[in-house]
């Protein structure tokens, strides 16, 4: 029969095995099949999570480093968003063989332990190759300090912005003669000014589209709230929070959310950018996207509702994933690498991220970028998430008080409800201890 | 201890596909007697055949889904009612796509080297052990057999985060060997090995010690031949559930370029975003090497699954 | 592989088959062993090196830690926690909805697992044309690293270009979010969990029915007997114990369920599908509590425990 001979051969497999054993450890030494820990000086391991457009824009400008420096040759690995992400990053900077470089969203800094998983960033060598700190966006760089350490180096502001159909909004005569959003007065006015937009026939007033999302109802609440100047203190064992101001901005959110309480991310995204609403609450993120809308798109930073200027906002940033013993050779280029994708980032606005680079953001050619520049200002007062360790970025933070909010929303809870609600999805995480 | 952990310990085998007929091939076999599930007449056959072929349509669906997603172009992959036959026609552009750019070919290989080692060490670890267990003894032979036999109760999924801190202490976090040591403890492989040397006549070895063999020499020459069905079985058993695991290569390892298949494929992206044709592509590519395998191979695989499959699990 | 993992033991094992070709074996006689009783554990230590370091060692590490605050962070600087992890664990209502979670997952994915496999192997043993086809379509899912079977599967369950709700639209009925409507993820992770895995008891049932003695249905036919008669009353209680062995194990198996489902959902919508293996995942990657993960996994371990001591129990005393 065949089969002994296969069976004889799969024993000899396995002497065969049994010697690559014997050879293995010549394999642990060079890490991988691939020989990825090679001590080549301008090899930089690098994770990062943008894909589609963004993974489009990153990958350029990666090629045009590697084109323009000689010698500095990044390795990028793209993973999943989310807090698959940060798991993984963490592991990886608690197993002491982390990448060299990697992204993370300022929000989530607080709760990521930088005095266990992170190095923190050498400003001096980052001048040495042309980033001195002051060319960077001063109010996103002081939130990536930890203990008076610089653990992260923003790359950009991606705040929650509004964009709209100009010619509509002109139409209605929402628009200044610059093509501007007039800036409503008060939060009745605004409701006035989206009831002007739902006479045409037919149509929808303004949507947001964060139905069954866990991320978009708390960014605009937290914009909203964040301009009422109330506190919202997560380092006691109970929320140091203003509580009428909560119910305040949430009643303003039922009423401004009438034509989109059931609508998902990608409805929103379909009903503006097919002409069904001419107003959208969204993320700048989806300028691409709505780029390929066939009408005048207008943006602008968030409307001041409630008293002081400020979006809901985050910034991607560059960190230093702790390693064991960091190659001198490596943590340089690292540094060359960050100094170099900030340098080229007027390529990054093109995916409607602010950079947080100042000369790119003062030249010319970005005061010609429409409508990236007219939301630009957003970056002065970025409304990021309040520092503690569960918030941030793709946290159960940010998932529950969005169930929380959609209810208010759907009107299944008042709004004082919904706040309640929000309390005490807030006292969950207070009592848990912080495990940094 | 032992016969109270494993109650089929010296009883009659419990459902061992033991073949207790003529070796006459079963195609032949069914001629003489009886189906034993169907009655006599063409009906019933007919009827379950019809059964048979939709439930294995029905069974393959995906897969064939998946083979013709991935001849698609990404415009086609992404139109919702493209149906079986895509508008632009089929194309190898998927597969180009991700042969060029991917780690596919990496991981390809990252996991036949895993693979490869864990089997052989468990296999050559496990049947000395086995061979020690059934054959010799020592002090404390009792108490370790014991002490391996009731652990195949232990589940090693609940060890994932002491053994996480084990391998960053021993500082082996992120190589291979993390993702390969803690895979080659497989009592449950010890035990089917154990059972199947209790069984082997002592007479051979009795014979090659008078004349004069030490033990591992008959271990070798001896026993080891006799036992080359019983090694292929459980060497198929651990070598296909190896290829597939999941939990433990996912958390030993971060680095992309260590990863096996089934962790790269479900954790690196592509910075293109979400690619139909591609994901497609890349799952094919995939499945290929062990498809190929149990296409080659059906009946030693189905045999290696029934001998140590309740065993195994 | 979640449901089979590789060094995944279970508390029952058969008599291996090959025993049977082996030449008959003379009765133990403890005189017959080796006399060379010092070289016995040299054979012994490879593997006792190997269970020691990589079972005994993490079973008592994460037992110490279960009673620490232990952190993925902190550089191994945790201080004594007492029962305190423990108490937490029993108050905690995510441990309480994800053991829920995967007392459901294993009811719903264990009855057509046995029933499906059992229907499957009897209909291929009917000795009709085309076994290996059959083999091949039933078995070979099993074989599919768990990433192609997440890639596959959330291409099927896709909304607007899924087979699944292009099929559903077909029938006329409204298209299902499979894996991100609360109501539906739970039933489409069981769904595949069927596919992947039923191949594996269908070929150990198969192998159990080829060992049912020709001679019983020889005696029936004499008799008379019809097809009906002859399931009933042979095929099926020859494979009570088989199928006893099969729900065991299947059983333990589903309790354990990970890979698809966080690959499929990442536990979503909502927690409606986190098992309690990932749940002791988040809480010790995500969340960096190792410490309480550790608690989790060992309160786990007990319900796992005395779980298989019952359905042994049980199933010994109807054996006996």
């Amino acid at each position: 029969m065949s089969v002994t001979t296969t069976r004889r051969g799969l024993l000899r497999g396995a002497v065969a095995g049994l010697s690559a054993a014997a050879l293995a450890p010549a394999l642990a030494a060079c890490g991988s099949v691939a020989g990825s820990v090679s001590s080549s000086a301008g090899k930089v391991r690098f994770w990062h999570l943008f894909q589609g457009g963004d993974g489009a824009l990153m990958r350029r400008m990666l090629a045009k480093v590697r084109a323009d420096v000689p010698g500095l040759d990044p390795e990028d690995t793209v993973l999943d968003w989310g807090a698959a992400y940060y798991t993984k990053l963490a592991m990886a900077s608690a197993g002491g063989r982390a990448p060299d470089l990697a992204i993370m969203h300022l929000s989530r800094l607080a709760g990521y332990a930088p005095g266990g998983l992170l190095d923190p960033w050498d400003t001096a060598l980052l001048e040495e190759f042309g980033v001195p700190q002051a060319r960077i966006n001063p109010r996103v760089r002081a939130l990536g300090r930890f203990e008076k350490q610089p653990y992260a180096i923003p790359f950009d502001t991606h705040p929650f912005v509004v964009f709209y159909d100009r010619t509509v909004m002109d139409k209605a005569g929402l628009l200044d003669s610059d093509g501007r959003l007039l800036p409503p007065e008060s939060p009745a006015h605004f409701l006035e000014m989206a009831e002007r937009l739902r006479e045409r026939k037919g149509k929808l007033g303004p949507i947001m589209g964060l139905f069954n999302d866990t991320a978009q109802a708390w960014r605009m609440f937290w914009g909203l709230y964040s301009q009422t100047g109330g506190a919202f203190d997560l380092s006691g064992r109970k929320p140091g929070v203003d509580r009428d101001k909560m119910v305040e901005v949430v009643e303003f959110f039922q009423k401004v959310a009438v034509d989109s309480r059931s609508m998902d991310y990608p409805a929103g995204v379909a009903a503006f950018t097919t002409g069904q609403s001419p107003f959208i609450f969204s993320g700048e993120w989806e300028l691409p996207t709505f780029q390929g809308a066939k009408f005048d798109l207008g943006a602008s930073p968030m409307p001041t509702l409630f008293g002081s200027p400020a979006s809901y906002a985050d910034s991607h940033s560059f960190v230093l994933p702790h390693q064991d013993n960091a190659d001198e050779g490596r943590r340089r280029a690292a540094h060359q690498l960050v100094a170099e994708l900030l340098k080229g980032s007027m390529t990054w606005a093109q995916a409607g991220h602010i950079p947080a680079y100042l000369p790119v953001v003062g030249s010319k050619a970005y005061a010609k970028l429409d409508p990236q520049s007219s939301y630009a200002p957003a970056a002065e007062h970025p409304a990021i998430d309040p520092p503690a360790w569960f918030t941030g970025a793709g946290s159960d933070f940010q998932a529950r008080m969005c169930s929380a909010l959609q209810q208010g929303m759907r009107g299944a809870d008042s709004a004082k409800g919904t706040v309640a609600e929000m309390l005490s999805g807030l006292d969950f995480f207070l009592s848990k201890p912080n495990p940094a | 201890m032992s016969t109270q952990t494993v109650p089929s310990a010296g009883r009659p085998p419990v459902s061992a596909p033991r073949r207790r007929t003529s070796p006459v091939p079963r195609g032949q076999r069914s001629s003489v007697r009886p189906g034993p599930v169907l009655g006599s007449g063409p009906l019933p056959k007919i009827v379950a055949l019809v059964v048979l072929l939709a439930a294995t349509v029905l069974w393959l669906l995906p897969l064939a889904w998946g083979l013709v997603t991935s001849f698609k172009s990404e415009t086609d992959a992404a139109t919702p009612d493209d149906g079986w036959i895509p508008a632009h026609g089929f194309t190898l552009g998927a597969y180009r796509q991700i042969l060029d750019q991917g780690n596919l070919p990496l991981w390809a290989l990252n996991s036949l080297l895993i693979t490869v080692v864990v089997t052989a060490l468990t296999v050559a670890v496990s049947a000395l052990a086995a061979y020690g267990f059934s054959r010799t003894l020592f002090r404390g032979r009792k108490a370790l057999l014991g002490l391996t036999l009731a652990s195949i109760m232990v589940p090693p999924q609940i060890l994932i985060v002491p053994l996480f801190r084990e391998m960053i202490t021993a500082h082996l976090a992120d190589t291979y060997w993390a993702v390969i040591l803690p895979q080659v403890v497989a009592p449950a492989m010890v035990f089917i090995l154990k059972r199947f040397f209790d069984g082997v006549p002592r007479e051979l070895e009795e014979a090659a010690r008078i004349d004069g063999a030490g033990s591992l020499r008959v271990f070798w020459s001896i026993v080891l031949p006799l036992s080359r069905p019983i090694l292929a079985a459980v060497a198929i058993f651990v070598f296909i559930t190896t290829w597939n695991n999941f939990l433990w290569p996912f958390i030993s390892t971060s680095d992309p370029n260590l990863m096996t298949l089934p962790v790269g494929l479900s954790t690196v992206k592509d910075s293109y975003g979400l690619q139909y044709a591609q994901s497609a592509a890349a799952a094919m590519l995939a499945s290929l090497p062990l498809v190929i395998v149990f296409m080659v191979f059906q009946r030693q695989i189905v045999k290696s699954v029934a001998t140590t499959g309740l065993g195994g699990q | 592989m979640s449901t089979v993992p590789t060094t995944g033991p279970a508390s029952l094992a058969p008599e291996p088959a090959h025993a049977a070709d082996a030449p008959a074996a003379s009765p133990r006689a403890s005189g017959t062993r080796s006399r060379r009783g010092g070289s016995g554990g040299l054979f012994v230590a490879p593997f006792m090196i190997f269970f020691g370091l990589f079972l005994l060692v993490p079973l008592v590490y994460g037992l110490w830690m279960s009673f620490t605050d232990a952190s993925l962070t902190g550089h191994g600087d945790s201080s004594f926690a007492g029962l305190g992890n423990y108490a937490e664990a029993l108050t905690d209502s995510e441990v309480w909805k994800s053991l829920g979670n995967t007392a459901v997952f294993t009811v719903l994915s264990s009855v057509p697992l046995v029933v499906l496999a059992l229907a499957m192997a009897l209909l291929v043993h009917a000795n009709l044309p085309g076994q290996w086809l059959w083999r091949f379509a039933f078995f070979a899912p099993y074989v599919l690293p768990v990433a192609v079977v997440w890639q596959v599967w959330s291409m099927m369950f896709q909304p607007d270009l899924g087979l699944v709700n292009n099929f559903l639209g077909a029938l006329g009925l409204d298209s299902v979010g499979w894996l991100v409507d609360e109501k539906w993820a739970m039933y489409a992770v069981v769904l595949v969990t069927v596919w992947w895995t039923a191949g594996f008891n269908f070929l150990l049932y198969l192998a159990a029915l080829q060992a049912v003695p020709d001679h019983l249905y020889e005696a029936a036919a004499l008799d008379g007997a019809g097809a009906w008669r002859r399931l009933w009353s042979i095929t099926l209680p020859q494979l009570r114990r088989t199928t006893g062995l099969i729900a065991v194990l299947q059983v333990l198996a589903s309790l354990k369920v990970f890979d698809q489902i966080y690959l499929l959902t990442r536990g979503g919508p909502n927690g409606s599908t986190r098992p309690i293996l990932e749940y002791i995942y988040d809480t010790g990657f995500t969340g960096y509590r190792l410490g309480y993960a550790s608690a989790i996994s060992y309160v786990f371990f007990a319900i796992l425990v005395i779980l298989s001591l019952a359905q042994f129990k049980i199933f010994s005393r109807k054996e006996a």
